[in-house]
């Protein structure tokens, strides 16, 4: 007799445990009630260990119970070849049948299927087979069974899906399942279009040895026309204050076949915006622009689709629009219009996101304007108390705020918001000029910046700043050559504050007129505004992370509402981030069961290119050998792990246990009411 | 024993086998000399009785009518005649009620043994027209019956009644009675003596000083002297309720020889300051036990 896993008997010190129990569990049973312990008290304390076994049955029955539970557990095997062992062309089969949405390609799913079947219908009453869908997953429908039926309506009901090719996942389940396996044959079969984009080679899918590699290639030629729409662009324009939208639908034709008089079509929201005709040779691209529409609301789903063809699920490409939100902005200035014009003209550049400035004085500033503001801007002012206390309050509720520290910038001490201290000026007017340098490259607002001749801070001369000092969890992204801070952040709360250590005019510095200035006011006010640009469109395969395109809190109660229709919550406990696994639009409901934001799902666009590869580079690659024909040889003793398996007398030892605690109990009960 | 109702409370006490075997005995107290029963005993006082003791000087006060005239025609003196005080003893039993008396393996706890034995006494007494008094003590005095000869009733309802319940205490209760029994008289302490013989002496010595004849009987279950047990079991302290494992066969020699010199060390200490003690056991029967007591209490009168 062997044993699998030996290391349990260490678990027969726990026969210790009955013996114990035997000892101390009549001491508890009953309490003897004596007049005095006046002469008890005097004799020393007897340990347990002098105490007397009462009842030798019960304690051999517990011990016996449990060497018998330890036994299982050591998984023990016997080596006698008496025990029935699995016949020796038994084979375990992983069928892989590949979902992804080319087999949606004229009949090629149907062939699959009634290839899955063929498979099955070979399996024998001693196999045991295993279905497994894959796409750019895999997914175990069903796993080591013989029941055909089973296997059988696993493949009729299995249906093409919108991920695309990936054989590397596949092989890598199929190995798995073929080494838990303790079947002499081993093989897999896949039922595939093997398309050359599933395959890079690179995976390192190995199956285990001995494994036989069937390919079943479901390939036709492919001479029917397949048009893909390979992504959309988008032109934005304002036309008497609406914002109108220019889609560019980029259409590529996968076959050799050229395409004549077929159309395209734009919808959005349900309606038809418009459809353009379509011809495009064989094995070539090309665009179709629609006319201008405008942009009404936010979150307007759209698509372009193509006339059907071959393959449908790549006809159709899905979009998200909304008219851009300019970034309000306040600039709070002293009330002269010089200091401010670099800044305002700045501001007033760009269309992603076009910035709304405004300009105010420290005693105009109303609620609603900084209710409406993403940034404030203080450019070189002196601030009061209470609107340094109404400014603190506004960026911890996440506005943000940009603090040019200038000659007359002063902020009060017992408000702490700003990132630094502004300290005394420093007039380097004469000798050479400060020079701006130690970026963090890092950081958003000077990432673009990083690449060479991409803007040069250091060449800019700065004849005078503020000696400021960072506070407590500032980041200090710029210095002065001096070592003194230049740009200090801090996170506030929700929002964040951005200190510069100088002027937004010429008065101190040349910034305001040089090429770097409008990049970095922009970026700067980008990143304290948070702005994030919308992705119109995600691809299947994607995860989508729900707190960022909702741009709101994790909510109690909110629910995707997936293309099919399933709803989906997304609760405080689970994630908060979904796998796209359909083609459509998903919805994010809030609390009032309103669309939150609405994300479109495309198909990848690659996998509408339907070159086949050679399964046999597959084969090679997975089993090691050329043909991938091998085999372990019929009547290869079964391992260890096998015969464990088989022989299954854990399972024995593990009742007979039981059974003993079960006698144990009812004899300690017969012996206690005694 | 079955309890029974009877019209007088406490008469099931009244074991008749009990009293057969106890009623030809006298009882006699060994200090004092005063006679049980109307003229049968001598006391050490005089006073107004037929029997004459002497005669003495007369001293301006004394009652003239006591003078002996025919004494004064004889001699022309005056001569008091005086007699012999026909008293009648008090005889308390003072019985622990403490909560180590309420134990019992044999089907009679310490406790009721002690009342039957108690009450078989008071009976004995009462029947030599001794005044019979009953105290009842925990570590307080817990009932109090004065001395007298029509208490025997009240001695018998009392005893009914009492449930021991508290731990004991010997000394505080004692010396407290000490100070209230001004008159001599037999004092029996029945107890399981569960203390010190040191102070258990103490205890009793304040009695003993003031003239009483004490009598102690040291009422003990058969488990107490041979703790026959034979399982590993906590065992509780009746009145402290502490809590220690005991494995009796390892303890039972050690636990014999210990109870041995503690009853050896009463006999001692109570033949030291003439305390009579009698150890009793509650699995022998009463009768036998007051029978050998009287017994021995008589031979000791013939002795003196």
């Amino acid at each position: 007799m062997q044993f699998l896993a030996p290391l349990f008997f260490a678990a027969l010190a726990g026969l210790t445990i009955p013996v114990l129990l035997h000892l101390t569990q009549r001491e508890k049973k009953q309490i003897v009630r004596f007049p005095s312990l006046m002469f008890v008290r005097r004799i020393p304390y007897q340990s347990v260990r002098r105490r007397k076994i009462q009842n030798w049955l019960l304690l051999m029955v517990r011990m016996a119970a449990l060497a018998l539970i330890i036994l299982a557990f050591a998984r023990p095997l016997l080596d006698s070849g008496s025990v029935p062992t699995a016949g020796a062309n038994a084979r375990e089969v992983v069928i892989l049948v590949d979902t992804s949405y080319s087999m949606g390609f004229g009949d090629r799913w149907a062939r699959a299927q009634a290839a899955a079947r063929d498979q099955i219908a070979k399996v024998a009453p001693s196999d045991r087979a295993s279905v497994v869908l894959f796409g750019s997953g895999a997914d175990i429908q069903l796993r080591s069974t013989a029941e055909r039926s089973r296997l059988q309506a696993t493949v009729d009901s299995a249906t093409p899906s919108p991920s695309s090719t990936r054989f590397s996942p596949a092989l890598k389940v199929a190995g798995s399942i073929l080494a838990d396996s303790t079947l002499p044959k081993r093989e897999v079969v896949i039922i595939s279009d093997f398309q050359r984009g599933g395959w890079r080679g690179e995976e390192g899918a190995k199956l285990p040895e001995g494994t036989t590699l069937t390919p079943v290639a479901v390939q036709d030629a492919a001479d029917k026309p397949n048009l893909t729409v390979t992504g959309v662009t988008f032109a934005r324009s304002s036309f008497s204050d609406q914002q109108r939208l220019v889609v560019t639908a980029g259409i590529t034709n996968r076959t050799e076949q050229p395409v004549k008089g077929s159309s395209i079509t734009l919808e959005v929201g349900g309606l038809t915006v418009g459809t353009k005709p379509v011809a495009v040779e064989g094995g070539s691209s090309t665009t179709v622009v629609f006319d201008a529409f405008t942009v009404s609301g936010r979150n307007m789903r759209a698509s372009v689709k193509l006339a059907p063809d071959a393959l449908a699920a790549d006809n159709t490409f899905n979009f998200v629009v909304s008219p851009i939100e300019p970034v309000h902005i306040t600039v709070i200035d002293r009330g002269n219009a010089a200091s401010a014009l670099y800044l305002t003209r700045v501001l007033s550049i760009g269309n992603t996101p076009k910035f709304e400035a405004v300009v105010r004085q420290g005693d105009a500033i109303s609620d609603e304007d900084l209710r409406k503001s993403a940034v404030v801007v203080l450019n070189d002012v002196e601030v009061d108390t209470p609107l340094a206390r109404r400014l603190a309050r506004y960026v911890e509720q996440g506005g943000g705020m940009f603090v040019a520290a200038g000659p007359r910038a002063r902020w009060p001490q017992e408000v702490d918001a700003l990132p630094g201290t502004i300290g005394q000026p420093i007039d380097r007017t004469r000798g050479d000029a400060a020079r701006v340098g130690a970026l963090e490259y890092g950081h958003p607002v000077f990432e673009p910046f990083r690449a060479p001749r991409s803007g040069d801070f250091s060449a800019i001369p700065v004849y005078g700043y503020r000696n400021l000092t960072a506070a407590q969890g500032a980041q200090v992204l710029a210095r002065f050559d001096a070592g003194t801070p230049a740009v200090l952040e801090r996170v506030v709360g929700r929002g964040r504050v951005m200190l510069w250590g100088s002027t937004l005019d010429v008065s101190w510095s040349d910034l305001p007129t040089k090429p770097v200035f409008l990049p970095f006011i922009h970026q700067a006010v980008r990143h304290l505004a948070g702005y994030t640009e919308p992705e119109p469109w995600l691809t299947v395969g994607q995860v989508l992370n729900a707190s960022a395109v909702t741009a709101r809190g994790p909510a109690a109660q909110r629910v995707v509402l997936t293309p099919s229709g399933r709803r989906l919550p997304l609760d405080d406990e689970g994630t908060d981030v979904l796998e796209l696994t359909e083609q459509g639009f998903y919805e994010i409901r809030g609390d009032a069961n309103q669309a939150d934001a609405i994300v479109a799902a495309n198909v990848d666009p690659a996998e509408s290119d339907l070159t086949p590869m050679d399964p046999r580079e597959i084969t090679a690659a997975a089993v090691g050998g050329g043909d991938g024909s091998g085999g372990a040889p019929a009547g290869v003793p079964l391992t260890p792990e096998a015969k464990e398996k088989n022989q299954r007398l854990w399972w024995y030892l593990l009742v007979a246990g039981i059974l003993l605690l079960g006698a144990d109990t009812l004899l300690s009960n017969r012996l206690a009411k005694a | 024993m079955a309890r029974e109702t009877h019209a007088v409370p406490g008469a099931q006490f009244m074991d008749p086998a009990v009293l057969a075997r106890i009623g030809n005995l006298e009882l006699i107290s060994r200090a004092v000399a005063d006679g049980f029963i109307n003229g049968l005993h001598k006391a050490p006082y005089f006073g107004a009785s037929v029997d004459f003791a002497e005669h003495r000087g007369y001293v301006p006060g004394d009652d003239v009518r006591r003078m002996d005239w025919k004494l004064w025609a004889r001699t022309d003196r005056y001569y008091i005649k005086e007699y012999e005080a026909e008293t009648n003893m008090n005889f308390s039993v003072l019985l622990d009620a403490s909560k180590s008396m309420d134990y019992g393996s044999r089907g009679i706890t310490k406790f009721e043994y002690a009342r039957i034995l108690t009450a078989c006494l008071t009976n004995l007494v009462h029947h030599q027209r001794d005044r019979v008094g009953f105290v009842a003590f925990d570590d307080e005095v817990v009932e109090y019956v004065p001395p007298s000869a029509k208490h025997m009733e009240t001695v018998l309802h009392v005893l009914d009644r009492l449930k021991p319940g508290r731990p004991g205490n010997l000394k505080k209760p004692l010396h407290k009675l000490a100070e209230h029994f001004g008159r001599r008289g037999v004092v029996v302490v029945v107890s399981d003596f569960y203390d010190e013989p040191e102070a258990i002496l103490d205890a009793v010595s304040p009695l003993r000083f003031r003239g009483q004849d004490i009598i102690a009987f040291h009422v003990l279950d058969p488990s107490e002297l041979e703790f026959g047990f034979t399982d590993a079991q906590p065992f509780e302290d009746l009145e402290s309720g502490e809590q220690m494992p005991v494995v009796p066969e390892a303890f039972r020699e050690e636990y014999r020889s210990l109870v041995r010199a503690h009853i050896d060390a009463l006999t001692r200490s109570f033949a030291g300051v003439r305390v009579d003690y009698t150890m009793l056991d509650t699995s022998k029967p009463l009768d036998f036990a007051l029978y050998r007591y009287l017994g021995s209490r008589a031979k000791m009168m013939k002795v003196r």
